[in-house]
């Protein structure tokens, strides 16, 4: 029965948009579980860090706090601002989900576990990760706030100067792969993580990540106190929980994107490849979270320089030695 | 060079600052907790604890010892004390037959407690009073120390 | 006649390059209800302007209106997170009104209280100036060690935030076996979570460059600002009034005044952490040396009458000078109570300080400098 739906659907749709149609359908599910699981544990870990111990009320250990958030969410009323753009502002908060699951695409889970492997797999995630900035500025900017303005505009500067070193230490491992298939580049992994022969280009790129989703010590676009939410502030009801939603699937692409270029990918012994993928992201999302609640913010211009001063001329001369070694040892 | 060896020393001085913070934060992760579920466990209360004020039930009689001298009320600087005496004979003491306290707006200073000459009032322990409307607040002391007696 | 607020003067100086931020009242890091009027040149600010009056409640004049001892539960609910050292205060002004003697061991619990309440005060100082930075564990750790405090007060005084504790000539009861353990027991503790604020605070990059050279206020502008406390001595001037007009056992016991001369935000932030050090000394000493006896003075009269005249006192809050200036017209009312708030001078300086800075500058000024609004607003 099963079997028949599956080679009917097949023959109408074709082999490639099927897959594509169910690893996106399938995506859409995973991102809600993640980002779920996400804030629980962003919740519990800065609660143990604070000496709190976080949600517990409801469920086990509290794990269903967070879905019990987002039915709360669901059900307020959407408000929008008489003030506001609203074709912008009613369509940012979708925008902002787009890129999210575009990169699932290419996310490679395991040898089999991936929706399609593209040859320019890695372009495509910095390609649509750059789409965010565009949502979070269309956002801001329909509010017609002007916290969530300078918000905008912050972003805008914030994600312009960080995708450059994030694509710099990119180039640095594409360029040990030879290709910019995530399964290739995985595959090169084979012997030894590229976490190792390329340290620098690891640090960067976690660095960038963690600027790019705005994430605290770069979480300047939302700073709190300073821009009250920042973009999203006159965001309310499931508008901002798709904000807060995006963030979170932000959050676990860029993990995986660094899993795959630095940290050997699905590779790992005893167990099967998707569990050794999930628990590294998760290993870097922890570290992400841990970060988060002990520093301050940066200031904005310190941030500005930050990149350009520091993480630039440190990506461009790791990207010069690599492409100098690579040169001279193949 | 010189400027080279310094902006190599600026990162990692930086960085290593930056990780002696995130040890703190790792080591804390794994202490005990310090706060305490509040509805499922309480803190003990302070011997001193200030709780909203009411009558003391003297062992002797199970009754309060207030006089009606209206000295709390003359005092209360909130003035939300109203206290009416009688006296069953001429000869008598005089005793409390009301004694009204709007806890809506009292600050909780305790000056009555103090300016009382027979030590008739004292604190409660209680804590967790809360009510819809202003009229909530207001507590009839006698009836709450006859509700009281065994 | 000029207009109720400066909002609309302030608006017709807008140009094509400028605009306009209304930040607060409900900030979240305005810290209680200021009102900041900023022009903004993008991020950068060009004018600004506070608005003070937002939790008006008439002290002053219900002092006007009340027995001396019915303005006791007062004066904590102007700075409610240094309330023991406002009723201190208060209590010694009215005693030296009087000519009033205290006995030894009262003014011992006071001192212990009032330093704790310090230390408390600048601990919740630190946590929020962390949390307007953006780092919030501090905050929490923070709290933890207040909360410590707390306990310790609420021992002795009943309370947890507006103490009413002390009373003219003593304080209100004697402290406990439990309040003289929790003490002990506190200072190790906090002298060891210092130096983990050390490292992860004062020695964090990010911290340094956020208040390194923010905000700097010479020392001459000080002064002409009428700056007091903390952010006097940041600024390279050791005035105290504890050093400067003795109150209390304060000359019997051994602590330093600390000084920095950067004036800039950092050294506005570790002479606070500087001064929890000072007080953790005192109390130390307090506690050793503490006599027995009675806790309050003898014969004191209920309707305290100080002798008609002009009376001032001068007192060290956790955020400077407390000024409290009292005429006597001899009746059971005082006649006039002034109080001169050290938060309301240290903000004056705002306007001067932050045009060129950028926003976030202005929220790290503004923590900085520990403003409680209700002490402002009265």
């Amino acid at each position: 029965m099963m079997q028949a739906a599956w080679n009917s659907l097949n023959a109408f749709f074709g082999p490639v948009a099927l897959t594509l149609m169910v690893g996106l359908l399938l995506a859409l599910g995973w991102v809600q579980v993640n980002a779920l699981f996400l804030v629980w544990l962003e919740r519990k870990v800065a609660g143990h860090i604070q000496l709190r111990i976080g949600p517990k009320e409801v469920g086990p250990f509290g794990l269903l706090q967070t879905v019990v958030d987002g039915v709360k969410l669901l059900a307020k009323e959407l408000i929008t601002p008489s003030a506001v753009s609203w074709p912008l502002f009613v369509l940012s908060p979708v925008l902002v989900f787009a890129p999210v699951l575009v990169a699932f695409v290419v996310i490679p889970f395991g040898e089999e576990f991936q929706i399609r492997d593209l040859n320019v797999g890695v372009m495509l995630v910095f390609a649509f990760g750059g789409l965010g900035v565009l949502a979070i500025l269309m956002g801001g900017w329909a509010s017609n706030n002007k916290y969530a303005l300078l918000g905008a505009i912050r972003s805008v500067a914030q994600n312009v100067a960080y995708e450059i070193p994030l694509l710099l230490s990119a180039m640095a491992v594409v360029l040990m792969a030879g290709s910019l298939s995530f399964q290739k580049i995985v595959e090169a992994q084979a012997g030894v993580w590229f976490v190792f022969y390329q340290p620098v280009a690891a640090l960067l790129y976690l660095v960038g990540a963690t600027a790019e989703t705005n994430r605290a010590p770069f979480d300047i676009p939302e700073a709190e106190s300073e821009l009250v939410a920042g973009f999203h502030t006159e965001y309310s009801g499931m508008r901002f929980a798709l904000f807060f939603l995006a963030e979170y699937s932000n959050m676990f692409i860029v993990a995986s994107v660094a899993t795959a270029l630095f940290f050997g990918g699905w590779r790992g012994p005893f167990l099967p490849g998707p569990w050794w993928f999930l628990l590294k992201v998760y290993l870097l999302i922890f570290g992400v979270i841990w970060v988060r609640w002990t520093f301050p913010r940066l200031r904005f211009d310190q941030l500005m320089n930050f990149s350009w001063k520091y993480l630039i001329p440190i990506g461009v001369a790791n990207l010069v030695v690599t492409a100098v070694v690579l040169k001279f040892t193949r | 060079m010189n400027l080279l060896l310094r902006y190599i020393g600026e990162v990692t001085s930086g960085a290593w600052s930056l990780a002696a913070g995130m040890a703190v934060t790792l080591r804390y992760m794994f202490k005990p907790v310090t706060t305490v579920q509040y509805p499922r466990a309480r803190l003990p209360l302070p011997e001193a604890f200030r709780g909203p004020v009411e009558l003391r039930r003297l062992p002797e009689t199970g009754d309060h010892g207030c006089v009606a001298c209206g000295e709390c009320a003359r005092t209360c600087p909130s003035g939300v004390i109203k206290v009416q005496g009688l006296k069953a004979r001429a000869s008598d003491f005089n005793r409390a037959r009301f004694y009204f306290i709007d806890f809506s707006r009292c600050s909780l200073c305790g000056l009555c407690v103090e300016v009382c000459p027979v030590q008739a009032l004292m604190f409660s322990r209680e804590y967790e009073q809360n009510g819809g409307s202003p009229q909530v607040g207001v507590a009839d002391l006698l009836a709450r120390i006859r509700e009281a007696r065994p | 006649m000029t207009p109720a607020t400066p909002e609309p003067a302030l608006r017709k100086t807008l140009t094509e390059e400028t605009f306009f931020l209304n930040l607060g009242p409900q900030h979240p890091s305005t810290h209680g209800v200021l009102r900041l009027l900023l022009r903004l040149d993008g991020e950068r600010i060009v004018t600004c302007q506070p608005v003070l009056g937002y939790s008006h409640r008439g002290h002053e004049h219900m002092a006007q209106n009340r027995t001396y001892l019915q303005f006791m539960p007062n004066p904590p609910r102007m700075d409610y997170l240094a309330g023991l050292m406002y009723n201190h205060a208060y209590c010694l002004a009215v005693e030296r009104a009087c000519g009033l003697e205290v006995p030894p061991r009262a003014i011992h619990i006071r001192l212990i209280c009032a330093e704790l309440n310090r230390i408390s005060s600048h601990l919740l100082w630190f946590g929020a100036y962390l949390m307007d930075l953006g780092a919030f564990t501090p905050f929490l750790y923070a709290f933890d060690d207040r909360e410590d405090i707390l306990a310790i007060l609420g021992e002795a005084t009943g309370s947890r935030l507006t103490y009413s504790y002390c009373r003219f000539g003593g304080v209100a009861r004697d402290i406990n076996q439990a309040f003289i353990d929790g003490v002990r027991a506190f200072i190790p503790k906090m002298r060891a979570r210092l130096k983990d604020y050390d490292t992860l605070v004062t020695k964090n990059i990010i911290f340094v460059n956020r208040t390194k050279g923010v905000g700097v206020i010479s020392r001459e502008r000080a002064k002409a600002h009428a700056l007091t406390g903390p952010c006097l001595r940041a600024s390279g001037t050791a005035f105290d009034i504890r050093k400067a007009e003795p109150y209390g056992f304060y000359p019997q016991f051994d602590f330093d005044i600390p000084v920095l001369t950067g004036g800039d935000c950092f050294d506005r932030y570790m002479i606070r952490l500087l001064e929890i050090e000072q007080s953790l000394r005192i109390v130390e000493q307090a506690l050793n040396r503490l006599p027995a006896g009675p806790v309050k003075a003898e014969g004191v009269p209920q309707f305290i009458t100080p002798p008609s005249g002009q009376y001032h006192f001068s007192y060290e809050t956790a955020r400077g000078h407390l000024g409290i200036f009292l005429v006597s017209d001899g009746s059971r009312v005082p006649y006039r109570m002034k109080w001169r708030v050290p938060s309301l001078s240290n903000l004056s300086i705002l306007p001067v300080l932050l045009p060129g800075t950028l926003v976030a500058d202005t929220i790290a000024i503004l923590g900085s400098i520990d403003v409680v609004m209700p002490e402002i607003d009265r």
